[in-house]
């Protein structure tokens, strides 16, 4: 019985899944098992001075963030996804762009817009005379950190509800129309509860971003849980208790996403009608349709718009003392970069996901929880676990190295890109793993299990039933994990070769120099590719859902 | 069955491309540590990991290999992170020379291990020792000041002369600072608490957040705008960013640099602040020869010039010569520390800031 149970899961995706579930899982490895060691002399005080009021701060962030994001999206995606109205075409897609502006970039943009030598300030004096407050524009605050992370992270949630909504819900929504309900009480009472997998997926990556980041809140001198951690590594010099703290940081969310997925218990979310039901949109007329366009306009101004043309005014001032040769290489390696980094994620995401699903016990969701830790604490920590994976890992390859003439044991690996490929395999796998996972809950498993009683195998049910029902899902995936390699910070700041610089790099070399006019350029050159990249991807998407 | 062959066929790829990509960006920056002669010069090069990024390391990088045919390797990173991947890479590393911008840090790389003294009678004649590690574990390149800004409309600069007086009531509500998480900030107070003693400091940082007009935000280029637009009318800033903003080639940006003005402080007492950028040379280096060549040149007066006129820094070569913004300010007398003391008083100084809630 054992024998069969464990020959029946043992194929090439169970061997695949578990051999990637390894290479991400040795290097996150390290942060964990850092809570078995006896705290040093500095805990005391990281407890009592770096924890509480950090701590609190986090959390207000995360839950203000949260509800901003969840409100923003899925209000416009039920808008834009059920109703027609002037321009909604654009604005379909269209909102997806603020993934494409790294947060800290905005953040820098927007403080300087509205400090004493920003655009807003100088308009008002010069124009009006008058010199305002300096208390009118506190944007470096928690509150301004809560708007910048819900204006550029909100698409997160909004690209997952909005494919659930456009290819899910329509016979749902029709059925409630026909029982007489108007559009409010629908998304209130059919909408948000169906949608529920797809809220908490995007509602997870939003709250791993927040608690990662260090970029926004350091400069708006708010103190989170990141900021303890950075000042016990950077400040204290004690790596060891900064580890501490993320492995703390790890470990509650995870377990809080636990807690989610056991109070879901078993009810289901997929649906087992025709997919891709032709959506009836319900047109919008008079004072709801200029409504409609004046919502998702007055977001999209200012989630992207705004800070996008400040970005190319600066640029216009600075590109001659900031472009040069260097910059076509930069985006070569961007580029490549990226594409290899999210090729390789969204299949083992693809390939660890559709395991789960049909080996559904306590093993493959521990796994599959934990493949998608990496995203929860900060960049740079991971980045240590990575290191020391691949330093150990050449010491380990040292006679091989030494047969091959490499010299004494030389650094080959951990001194090539690689390292930084697998660390972002590492750190990413929950954007690709998070839009995936949705997919295949909204599928369920009645096809496949049709095909597998047609004897099918798992891999031809995989390319010939799921795939094609998957395609929106994965196609999201991409757009996700694609936009956060573009703009990604940490890994690549630790764990780059020599004489290695992609676009974000240098944009944050300018930023964090305060020379936020001269990060314009590479900053402007990240969005570009992010928005090609996201164009090009809604257009595959389009085409699989027609 | 084709389904099984195309999935496999796209992993082989993918394991095949990441390999690869590995591979073909292997750098092969290693090499013995001969003397360059003519013949070998040309596969010469030296290491650098750097935690300082500024165009202007790049031209002098750029120009040394142009003089002596070394190549200069730059792999750039945050400081600790930098000291973090030395240690885990042991003897291993490729890394001859750690650059950083901390003299907290630089000493944090010695009593780490990282690091070994190097020994240039060239390099002593143009670096004082007072900007040297005693034993030549690190070198001093070039210095900041941390200075008092004020608003030349509201305050006169006779009301202020000292760190102390920041802290003292007569500022309540005034004095604007960037957080805690910035090392200048760390540096500034692990120093007060070498000359003027941990209490004195400890009650100084107390002082300061008393005197706080808003919670800290921003980086020194903020706290000079907000003086401007009258959020407060003093500051800490480091030298260096004033004077990029009086450079800037956005006029808004030096019409409020200009309104600001900048004192000394402790000139009568225990001198000015000074943060130190410095160079050391790893224990794993392999290219020592050229790696001494190199800082050899970043201290002569040729290289210390075009660090002080493009960068704002103060050269540590009192043989190079100052650019006409730098002389404006006139000599002044720094704080007569022992750099290697401020790295080891920065935990505590982060104590002391933490536990006075200096955000």
């Amino acid at each position: 019985m054992l024998l069969r149970d464990v020959k029946k899961h043992t194929n090439a995706w169970m061997l695949i899944s578990l051999l990637g579930a390894a290479v991400i899982l040795l290097p996150l490895a390290l942060i964990p098992l850092s809570l078995f060691h006896a705290p040093n002399e500095n805990w005391a005080h990281i407890k009592q001075y770096l924890l509480k009021g950090y701590l609190l701060n986090s959390l207000w962030l995360v839950l203000w963030t949260g509800a901003g994001t969840v409100i923003t999206a899925t209000g416009l995606a039920w808008l834009v996804a059920a109703h027609d109205f002037p321009l909604r075409g654009f604005f379909r897609w269209a909102l997806l762009l603020p993934l494409t502006v790294p947060p800290y970039i905005a953040a820098y943009t927007y403080a300087n817009m509205f400090s004493y030598t920003g655009i807003v300030q100088k308009s008002l004096r010069s124009a009006f005379g008058i010199t305002p407050s300096p208390k009118w524009f506190g944007i470096m605050s928690l509150r301004g950190a809560i708007l910048i992370f819900t204006l550029f992270l909100f698409p997160y949630l909004y690209l997952m509800i909005r494919s659930f909504v456009e290819r899910q819900s329509a016979a749902y929504v029709e059925n409630a129309r026909v029982l007489g309900l108007g559009p409010w009480a629908i998304f209130f009472q059919v909408i948000l509860p169906l949608a529920r997998p797809a809220i908490v997926a995007g509602l997870a990556l939003v709250a791993f971003e927040v608690l990662s980041d260090y970029g926004v809140t350091s400069y708006y001198g708010v103190a989170t849980i990141s900021t303890a951690i950075f000042q016990t590594w950077f400040g204290m010099y004690d790596v060891e208790s900064a580890i501490r703290l993320a492995a703390l940081l790890m470990v509650g969310v995870v377990s809080l996403l636990v807690v989610e997925r056991i109070v879901r218990g078993n009810r289901r979310y997929s649906s087992s009608t025709t997919q891709s039901r032709p959506y009836v949109l319900r047109p919008l007329r008079g004072i709801h349709a200029v409504g409609a366009v004046l919502v998702c306009g007055v977001i999209f101004a200012f989630s992207f718009l705004i800070p996008f043309l400040q970005l190319l005014v600066w640029a216009t001032w600075t590109y001659a003392d900031v472009l040069n040769a260097a910059f076509g290489q930069m985006l070569f390696r961007t580029l490549y970069l990226t594409l290899v980094a999210t090729a390789a994620i969204m299949l083992l995401a693809t390939i660890v996901a559709n395991v789960h699903r049909t080996a559904d016990n306590a093993l493959s969701y521990a796994l599959s929880r934990s493949v998608t830790a990496g995203f929860s604490v900060p960049g740079a920590i991971v980045a240590i676990g990575v290191l020391a994976f691949f330093i150990g890992l050449d010491h380990l390859l040292a006679p091989l190295y030494a047969r091959l003439g490499l010299g004494e044991s030389p650094l080959v690996l951990s001194m090539s890109l690689t390292m930084l490929l697998v660390a972002y395999v590492v750190r990413f796998m929950a954007t690709g793993y998070s839009a995936v996972e949705a997919g295949f809950a909204r599928v369920g498993t009645n096809y496949t299990e049709v095909a597998r009683t047609l004897g099918y195998g798992m891999t031809r049910s995989f390319f010939r039933v799921d795939l094609p029902l998957m395609r929106g899902a994965i196609v999201s995936g991409t757009i996700l994990t694609f936009v956060e390699i573009v703009k990604e910070l940490p890994l690549g700041l630790l764990l780059r070769p020599f004489n290695f610089e992609t676009l974000a790099m240098q944009a944050y070399a300018y930023a964090n120099d305060e020379m936020i006019q001269q990060a314009a350029v590479p900053s402007l050159l990240i969005i570009g590719i992010s928005m090609a990249g996201v164009y090009v991807l809604h257009h595959l998407g389009e085409e699989a859902s027609s | 069955m084709k389904q099984r062959a195309l999935l496999s066929t796209m992993l082989t790829a993918l394991v095949t491309t990441g390999l690869l990509a590995g591979c073909a960006a292997a750098p092969k920056p290693t090499q013995g540590g001969k003397e360059p002669t003519v013949a070998n010069v040309r596969n010469q090069v030296v290491n650098l990991y750097s935690a300082r990024n500024y165009a202007v390391d790049e031209r002098l990088y750029a120009q040394f290999t142009k003089q002596t045919g070394i190549r200069v390797n730059v792999l750039k990173g945050n400081a600790e992170e930098l000291i973090e991947r030395l240690k885990r890479e042991g003897q291993s590393s490729p890394a001859d020379l750690f650059v950083t911008v901390d003299g907290g840090v630089l000493n944090n790389a010695r009593e780490h291990g990282v690091l070994q003294p190097l020994a240039s009678t060239a390099i002593e004649q143009n670096v004082p020792w007072r900007f040297r590690d005693k034993e030549n574990y690190w070198v001093g390149l070039a210095t900041r000041a941390r200075v008092i800004a004020y608003a030349k409309a509201r305050v006169r600069p006779d009301q202020l002369t000292t760190y102390e007086d920041l802290a003292s009531e007569r500022w309540q509500g005034k004095v604007l600072v960037r957080s805690s998480t910035s090392l200048y900030n760390q540096s500034l107070v692990a120093s007060l608490i070498q000359v003027d003693g941990e209490q004195a400091a400890t009650a100084w940082a107390q002082g300061i957040v008393r005197n706080m007009s808003r919670k800290p935000e921003g980086g020194d280029r903020d706290q000079v705008r907000a003086i401007a637009a009258g959020a407060g009318d003093v500051a800490l800033i480091d030298t260096y960013y004033y004077g990029q903003m009086l450079h800037a080639r956005d006029q808004e940006e030096v019409k409020a640099a200009q309104q600001v003005g900048i004192i000394f402080p402790n000139q009568q007492t225990t001198g000015t602040h000074v943060d130190i950028s410095g160079v050391g040379l790893t224990k794993a280096a392999k290219n020592k020869a050229n790696a001494i060549k190199l800082i050899e040149f970043l201290t002569a007066p040729d290289a210390q010039a075009l660090l002080a006129q493009e960068n704002c820094e103060f050269p540590v070569n009192l043989k190079a010569a100052q650019p006409g913004l730098l002389k404006s300010w006139g000599a002044f007398k720094a704080q007569p520390i022992d750099f290697a003391q401020l790295g080891a008083d920065n935990k505590k100084a982060l104590e002391i800031l933490t536990t006075a809630q200096w955000q």
